[in-house]
């Protein structure tokens, strides 16, 4: 069945983003929309407090909420690859 | 009014409360200009972009709005502040190498660490700060970005300086040479 679409548009494209990422995402919530779920969600994760994020039905600025999403999900990836690639 | 992007993380209290209890007085409170994190049991991190006249407005209003809605909440860290040289480089976009090189190259010019290890930590301020300098550098960096490394800096080593209670009176200006 497919999920509910956020109200606003650009966090709506944020939150495709995500679930292209894998991120599981789960609607439901008073003022909070619904919840993403990072795929990595164990003890190697790295997204640490944001493996699991809130959602906002109407947050302050639907653009700034959207590029918080992003982010998260871009720093997940990116400390996946980094881990492997590390030390000096 | 600048937007100023920032990461508050905090203990609950209760180290076995569900974070996800405090998402609508949060969000009562005037944090719906921030992500939630909820993903550790006992803790909370909420991710700013705040709207303000500084970066210290944007910082202590978002740190009063947490505490109404989480009295019992104690602040952790407010990020970013303390940095290794990926941290850095991935905040400026530039590559780690990039900036290990103008780490080595610069010898003793290079800010000094706060913690000299692997990884060797900085306050984020005093390396963009040292970059600002350089001609070659000074068009990389933010200057909302300057300001929430600053205020951060000072809210971290004020609450560690507390933390040491009275001792913390005691004269270290002879014991060390001044910065």
């Amino acid at each position: 069945m497919p999920r509910k679409a956020h109200p606003k548009q650009e966090v709506e494209d944020a939150l495709v983003y995500a679930e292209q990422n894998g991120w599981r995402i789960k609607v439901g919530g008073a003022h909070a929309w619904g919840k993403i779920y990072c795929p990595f969600n164990d003890k190697e994760c790295r997204c640490g407090e944001f493996c699991i994020a809130s959602i906002w039905s109407t947050p302050k600025n639907p653009g700034n909420h959207a590029r918080q999403i992003c982010r998260v999900v871009n720093n997940c990836i990116r400390n996946k690859q980094a881990s492997d690639e590390e030390e000096d | 009014m600048k937007e100023y992007e920032f990461t508050l993380k905090f203990s609950l209290q209760d180290t076995s409360s569900n974070p996800e209890n405090y998402i609508d007085s949060l969000n009562a409170c005037g944090c719906d200009d921030a992500l939630v994190g909820i993903g550790r049991t006992g803790r909370i991190a909420l991710d700013f972009t705040r709207e303000s006249m500084s970066a210290w407005k944007a910082i202590s209003s978002a740190l009063a709005d947490v505490k109404k809605a989480i009295p019992d909440a104690k602040l952790i860290e407010a990020t970013p502040d303390f940095v290794g040289l990926t941290d850095v480089a991935e905040l400026l976009g530039f590559t780690r190498q990039n900036m290990r090189k103008l780490m080595v190259t610069n010898g003793a010019e290079f800010p000094m660490p706060v913690h000299e290890g692997k990884p060797a930590l900085w306050h984020l301020a005093t390396v963009l700060l040292w970059l600002k300098e350089r001609k070659t550098y000074k068009n990389n960096i933010q200057e909302t970005l300057v300001e929430i490394a600053k205020a951060n800096m000072q809210i971290n080593l004020a609450k560690e300086i507390r933390s040491m209670g009275l001792e913390s009176t005691m004269d270290i200006d002879g014991l060390i040479a001044k910065a």
